[in-house]
């Protein structure tokens, strides 16, 4: 049982960081980035080719941050930039087929199949018992440079100058550039942000099963749009709690021997917040706020 | 073989129809493959099992399909526009997962038996619906339903119902979505669930997108156009979805409203005042 | 003149309205009604929360407390469409007509016989004879008959402006309320405003008009209502509110400023 909910702890951290990469820009910009979850499954060929370029394995993780990063900003240059205000939808669909285009392209160059990640030993299989409990020693790392991130993530935003002006523009883009914000590169900053995280938890994901697989935007990344709403759209801190959540829940749904249903968890809890609670689990998600349809 | 790709190029426009249906409201849905596959499977279990004649399955099916989305569409109509796409891309991984691990829709092995849809059946089915379109845009309730997609708040402001009328479209959406699902299953004679993976869902919005959104004749170029091109040229079926993604990146950038962007007005101050 | 009839209630009562936006106060209590037959001007410097009391009466903000009363009838908490269908119609400071659809259109959305009945209003496919009819009234009224098939978003400003009270006075509704309707426009358009306003008003029950122009209030106000920081300063005929020191004194404080 504890093992589950470690377990669930581990996978909930990923989704939790691909999600907070969806409500960030969203809550910022008022943008959904559906190529978002192809960054998050390019992290881990990403990965792939700084290990296999016979670097040291844990460096990949800072090259994926980079590379993910960059094409979080390519994505906004070519899907976002060109479409404001009410091409909303407009650029959400152009993102999509951004999108597209990346798993088409990865898979012609790695193959449909997962691609094998060669990570030492030390760190894939060795660990320790703690409390009666095995925990390998990937789970830590997992852990940790989750949590390492989202506690950067969160100095960013309420400590620094840019963290200023990405609340700035939260609130309102033509205000911020009344107070000479450069709004355009604010923007871009959110992009590369948010998709750096997912880059990264790209990479963990493959790190822990051991494959990088050009599946995983549409199944295990799309679940981030999801906890994405029960969190609340825009709330950072919704996004983590509801990232866990997810992660033990269906860690222990899996454990009640329900079999693949486990997966609909995410899908049914969405449905069921936006009935009870359309503004998300701490009520921070902004874009609800004064809405009666 | 040409009468498969008819066929296909058929169903495409029936799902490409039920796309725009949803999206005269402004919002997006990427669950009308699952709702085929509703329309596909209730039809099936009915003609295979039960034996209910093909000409009472199919509408009772898109009656199935309308139901599911009144019933998940509701909440996050509700709200904002946004929502609608997160919830119907869960409907579509829920419908998926949930033919593949329940015993009596077949599983992953998928349902078998169905036969009797002839291609003039589907030829059929999109005339009626063609039709329908073509009397909704020369009606009051098309102006309706653009000003709601033009600007919700407005459109409310001036008594309109803004959940009733976007569940109104996502469930006739569906509907139509049911019935190409229903025809398709009485083709193939065999589906399995990964017929309808979330991939289906997300290039039937694309084909619309590409064709236009404004008339009911984009969907259908746009669905005609991304069918059968990829048939005849050979070397665009190997990078079907990144020269599809190009062409829809580009698209959007130099002809954002699609490629056929006229508006017909529902109606005329002058009847015979040009365009 | 008003009629003070002591059986009918007033075409609209605000009582103890407020709005609460985060920190701020936006709104801070505000009573006033509206009687039958009258116009009532709303004045005052920006921010003083002119737009959000137009938005909070016609349902687009949910109040934070206070009521709002239309025709004797509480709608404070009802869903926008259901103000809209009670009776409550208003048009945009910043302009919102369906743009990409024509002029004619823009007004027959708003024919409530369809408009409450969207199911319905599909089998009315045709030529909508007696629909275009009705929606001639109101371009005609507002000067835009020729107008009719052109696309809402290529009229030009002073036009734009008359197609929203038109699309408003469609809805056949008791309240008018129009949000700084002469902003951005030159003498003479504001001078047309004022007829436009005078023939709407033998169309609705009584009409809240927000301004900043002086000239256009004391044209067509028959009282004003003055407000600064959320808050009712002054109310009475416009020569006693203009004539109020504090009304004085927010104005001459906003054109001295910076």
């Amino acid at each position: 049982m504890t093992a589950q909910i470690l377990n669930g702890l581990i996978v909930g951290s990923m989704y939790a960081l691909v999600a907070i990469g969806f409500t960030l820009v969203l809550g910022v910009l008022d943008r959904l980035n559906f190529a978002h979850t192809e960054v998050f499954m390019f992290g881990a060929f990403a990965g792939l080719v700084a290990i296999d370029a016979g670097g040291i394995w844990w460096l990949a993780l800072p090259f994926v941050f980079v590379v993910g990063g960059l094409f979080g900003m390519a994505v906004e240059f070519i899907s976002f930039r060109r479409f404001e205000g009410d091409a909303r939808i407009t650029a959400a669909l152009s993102s999509l087929a951004v999108g597209l285009v990346l798993i088409d392209l990865t898979q012609k160059v790695w193959g449909t199949e997962p691609v094998g990640m060669t990570i030492p030993g030390y760190v894939t299989t060795a660990g320790f018992e703690l409390f009666g409990m095995r925990v390998v020693y990937v789970q830590l790392l997992i852990l940790g440079v989750t949590l390492a991130l989202m506690a950067s993530l969160h100095l960013l935003v309420s400590r620094t100058r840019m963290g200023r002006n990405i609340r700035a523009v939260a609130d309102s883009p033509a205000a911020a550039s009344l107070l000479g914000i450069d709004v355009r590169r604010v923007t871009q900053d959110v992009f590369f942000v948010s998709s750096a995280l997912a880059g990264v938890a790209g990479l963990l994901l493959a790190f822990r099963t051991g494959f990088a697989n050009t599946d995983v935007g549409l199944t295990f990344g799309l679940k981030a749009i999801a906890i994405m709403a029960i969190g609340g759209m825009g709330d950072l801190r919704g996004a983590v709690v509801g990232g866990l959540l997810i992660g033990v829940l269906e860690a222990l749904t899996f454990q009640f021997g329900v079999g693949k249903l486990g997966e609909l968890v995410v899908w049914v809890t969405m449905i069921l917040v936006l009935f009870v609670r359309p503004e998300g689990l701490f009520g921070g998600g902004v874009h609800v706020k004064d809405v009666r349809a | 073989m040409i009468q498969d790709y008819l066929f296909f190029t058929g169903i495409n426009i029936l799902l490409a129809w039920s796309v725009y249906v949803v999206l005269l409201t402004g919002n997006l849905s990427f669950a009308q493959g699952a709702f085929m596959a509703i329309g596909c499977y209730a039809a099936g279990i009915m003609t295979t099992r039960y034996g209910v004649p093909l000409a009472v399955a199919v509408p009772a099916a898109m009656l199935l399909s309308s139901a599911a989305a009144v019933l998940v569409g509701f909440p996050a109509l509700r709200v904002r526009g946004i929502y609608l796409i997160l919830v119907t891309v869960g409907v579509t991984f829920c419908v998926r997962i949930a033919l593949e691990n329940v015993a009596y829709t077949g599983g992953v092995e998928g349902l078998k038996g169905m036969s009797g849809t002839r291609l003039w059946h589907l030829g059929a089915a999109i005339a009626a619906v063609g039709l329908l379109l073509f009397l909704l845009s020369r009606s009051p309730l098309q102006r309706i339903l653009d000003a709601v997609r033009e600007d919700d708040r407005v459109a409310a402001s001036l008594g309109v119902n803004l959940t009733y009328v976007k569940l109104l479209a996502f469930g006739a959406g569906a509907a139509i979505a049911g019935l190409a699902g229903a025809l398709y299953g009485h083709y193939l004679i065999f589906v399995r669930p990964d017929n309808f993976d979330i991939l289906v869902s997300i290039f039937v919005v694309l084909y619309v997108i590409l064709g236009g959104v404004n008339n009911m004749w984009g969907p259908l170029l746009g669905a005609t156009v991304m069918t059968l091109l990829p048939e005849f040229i050979r070397a665009l079926q190997d990078w079907r979805p990144t020269m599809f993604g190009v062409a829809i990146v580009v698209m959007l950038l130099l002809r954002p409203e699609g490629l056929l962007k006229f508006r017909q007005p529902s109606a005329r101050w002058s009847g015979h005042a040009g365009r | 003149m008003p009629v003070a009839d002591r059986e009918e209630p007033p075409v609209l009562r605000v009582e103890a309205l407020a709005k609460q936006f985060d920190g701020l106060r936006a709104v801070d209590g505000v009573s006033f009604d509206v009687a039958r037959g009258e116009i009532v001007g709303i004045i005052g410097p920006n921010g003083a929360g002119k737009t959000v009391l137009i938005n909070l009466i016609s349902g687009f903000y949910p109040a934070t407390s206070g009521s709002v009363h239309l025709a004797g009838e509480d709608v404070t908490s009802l869903p926008l469409h259901e103000i809209g269908r009670r009776g409550i119609a208003r048009t945009f400071q910043n302009i919102r007509l369906f743009r990409r659809m024509t002029v004619l259109e823009n007004v027959l959305i708003a024919d409530q016989r369809h408009a409450r009945r969207p199911a319905r209003a599909f089998f009315a496919f045709g030529r909508q004879r007696t629909e275009i009819a009705r929606a001639a009234r109101y371009l005609e009224l507002m000067g835009l008959a020729a107008r009719a098939d052109r696309l809402a978003g290529t009229l030009p400003y002073g036009e734009a402006r008359r197609l929203e009270i038109a699309r408003a006075l469609a809805t056949e509704p008791k309240l008018l309320m129009l949000d700084e309707p002469a902003a951005g426009m030159n003498e003479e358009e504001t001078a047309e405003l004022v007829q436009d306003v005078r023939r709407a008003r033998a169309a609705v029950d009584a009409i809240v008009l927000i301004e900043h122009d002086m000239s256009l209030i004391q044209a067509l106000s028959d009282r004003v209502v003055a407000m600064d920081y959320g808050r009712v300063m002054a109310a009475g005929t416009p020569a006693e509110v203009l004539a109020d020191p504090n009304v004085q004194r927010a104005y001459l404080g906003e054109e001295g400023g910076p």
